[in-house]
């Protein structure tokens, strides 16, 4: 008998062995499990069972849970309705956003991790006080800026504000990502005659997908969902990002709330499906960098 | 050192400071000038000092959205917080099955805020039929609750408590991994009770955690715009227009920028005290 299948065999005898209530015990935590994940996602299924009735049948009364006739004429008519153009509006600017900040927060946190200079204590606080001040607060001068230097509803402008929003989260978790590297890997490609920045591209970069992904997935997630700041700096249709677009059309359709509901959840889909995959990098983002996993 | 060695620190840093100074800091000082000026339509007209303070800060109706952010935040805050605090007590262990549940939990964080509002106005609102349903038999059959001021405000603070509870589970769930698990163990083995070990053990060491998830959360509701603008438009009448809320409007419906200036500046000052508390904290202890 090898090692293995002796360690399955015991592991079978405890399974099998379970004292009693530990049965219950495990329904008992199922049950509470099945309340929280209805509590926090009904309100999307319901959204997404409303979207599929036929126009006709969404005010029904009472209520059917799921659709009897599943259409999709809704999906259609927002689609019909330009939805592609803010959709791609969307992908542009939350990319460029991605790109923006992942290099522009790589120089800054290699600069915070790496080098001891006057200052650094500083900027490092500065970086948490930026990193937590909302942008609320600051929409209506931002407005004024934007128009001043001519940026206000250009896609431009936008990635230029959603870059100033998340860099300090970036910068933040990316130095983090780079102090638990280590730093001999770096000492010898100076010796080797690397400059601080080749080293950074050729040897840190290289080393910190994981840090670079936890980064990226938290700017995305920013950039595609916020509706606060492309609704102020935005006005033609030319620039509209989707949220936007789905807030037009709350006044656009009214009480239709077929095509309404439709659009909510094509925004949806694309982040819960980025987020399955990449999960386990979102939760260290959340915590700014402290806590993997 | 060489000479290039020690400026290359600060030519790293260079694009990310200013970014953040034409971005942020310079809506902060536009947003100060603005503020001591009569402005109309983006037109400065006259400097006018302290006037659009006076009058804002005397206006019923921003008094009003005061006082609505204060109850919102105030609910929201804890039924948040207690919400995502058992989260995290109940998802703490390892295995496959709490962390599915943990995605679940998080999804409505994930999703934009503006969506989730949405699809909860879509659940609350009348012509869906759940409200009349689940509240016909107690024959409330015809409450429509986001047209009653303290029913809409419940669902406000619903919102808040369904988005981001994830939220708070995630920063706690943090503290709790860094609870060095022999303490339970040994607490355990002397006989000590969950809620004596809850008591003892958990809830001294989360001090730091606990307190940074209050004030990040508070920060949040304090500052929140989107949940009112789209879950109850701020109404019915102003019973749940939050202060940002107004100051969007008076901005960008009603043009007034200087009495919108400065109503951001006292937000401002507002999340600045609350960002203060993070700061020393952080100094303190490290932590965020």
């Amino acid at each position: 008998m090898t090692a293995s299948s002796v360690i399955l065999r015991s592991a079978a005898r405890e399974r099998s062995a379970l004292p009693p209530g530990v049965g219950r015990r495990l329904l008992v935590r199922w049950a509470v499990n099945g309340i929280i994940a209805t509590f926090a996602l009904f309100p999307i299924l319901w959204g997404l069972s409303s979207s599929l009735k036929p126009a006709d049948r969404i005010m029904e009364f009472p209520p059917r849970l799921l659709p009897q006739t599943p259409t999709l004429e809704h999906y259609a008519r927002v689609f019909g309705d330009g939805a592609s153009g803010y959709i791609l509006n969307s992908i542009l600017v939350s990319g460029a956003t991605v790109l923006a900040t992942l290099g522009f927060g790589a120089l800054a946190g290699y600069a915070l991790a790496r080098f001891d200079f006057r200052g650094r204590g500083t900027l490092m606080a500065l970086t948490v006080a930026v990193m937590s001040i909302p942008v609320a607060s600051l929409l209506v001068p931002t407005f004024t800026l934007l128009s001043a230097a001519g940026l206000i509803d250009t896609r431009l402008g936008l990635v230029l504000l959603y870059t100033a929003y998340q860099l300090p989260v970036v910068i933040w978790m990316l130095y983090g990502y780079f102090r638990t590297l280590p730093v001999e890997i770096e000492n010898a490609a100076r010796i080797d005659g690397c400059t601080p920045l080749a080293t950074l591209r050729k040897v840190v970069l290289p080393l910190s997908k994981p840090g670079l992904v936890a980064a990226a997935l938290f700017v995305l997630v920013f950039a595609w969902n916020d509706f606060v700041v492309a609704v102020t700096m935005t006005s033609s249709e030319a620039t509209r990002t989707f949220p936007v677009a789905i807030y037009f059309y709350l006044g656009f359709y009214g009480r239709e709330w077929g095509p309404l509901l439709a659009a909510s959840i094509v925004s949806i889909v694309p982040i819960v499906a980025v987020f399955i995959a990449l999960q386990r990098h979102f939760m260290s983002g959340l915590t700014g960098g402290g806590v993997k996993g | 050192m060489r000479r290039a060695e020690l400026w290359m620190p600060w030519r790293l840093l260079a694009p990310a400071i200013v970014l953040e100074a034409t971005l942020v800091l310079g809506p902060l000082l536009i947003g100060i000038w603005y503020s001591l000026h009569n402005v109309r339509f983006f037109q400065i007209r006259a400097y006018v000092g302290w006037a659009n303070y006076q009058r804002i800060l005397t206006s019923p109706d921003v008094l009003n959205s005061l006082w609505v952010t204060f109850v919102f935040s105030l609910g929201a805050l804890v039924l948040t917080f207690v919400v995502g605090f058992a989260l995290a007590l109940w998802l703490e262990r390892d295995g496959r099955g709490a962390t599915a549940m943990r995605a679940v939990v998080l999804v409505p964080y994930m999703i934009a805020m503006l969506v989730g509002s949405m699809l909860l106005k879509w659940v609350f609102a009348q012509e869906s039929g759940l409200s009349g349903m689940v509240l016909g038999p107690l024959g409330m059959g015809d409450v429509s609750i986001l047209a009653d001021p303290g029913t809409a405000m419940a669902a406000l603070v619903f919102n808040a408590m369904w988005r981001d509870s994830a939220f708070a589970m995630i920063m706690l769930l943090a503290g709790l991994k860094s609870i060095p698990p022999g303490l339970h163990l040994a607490a355990r083995v002397d006989g000590a009770s969950a809620w004596m070990r809850f008591r003892r053990i958990t809830l001294p060491l989360l001090r730091v955690p606990i307190v940074i998830t209050l004030v990040r959360l508070l920060i949040h509701f304090v500052n929140i715009l989107t949940f009112p603008l789209i879950l109850t438009g701020g109404g019915p009448g102003n019973a749940t227009e939050t202060v940002v809320l107004k100051m969007f409007r008076l901005g960008f419906q009603d043009h007034v920028l200087g009495q919108a200036n400065a109503l951001a500046l006292v937000v401002f000052a507002a999340n600045l005290a609350l960002v203060g508390v993070l700061l020393l904290l952080f100094r303190r202890t490290g932590r965020l």
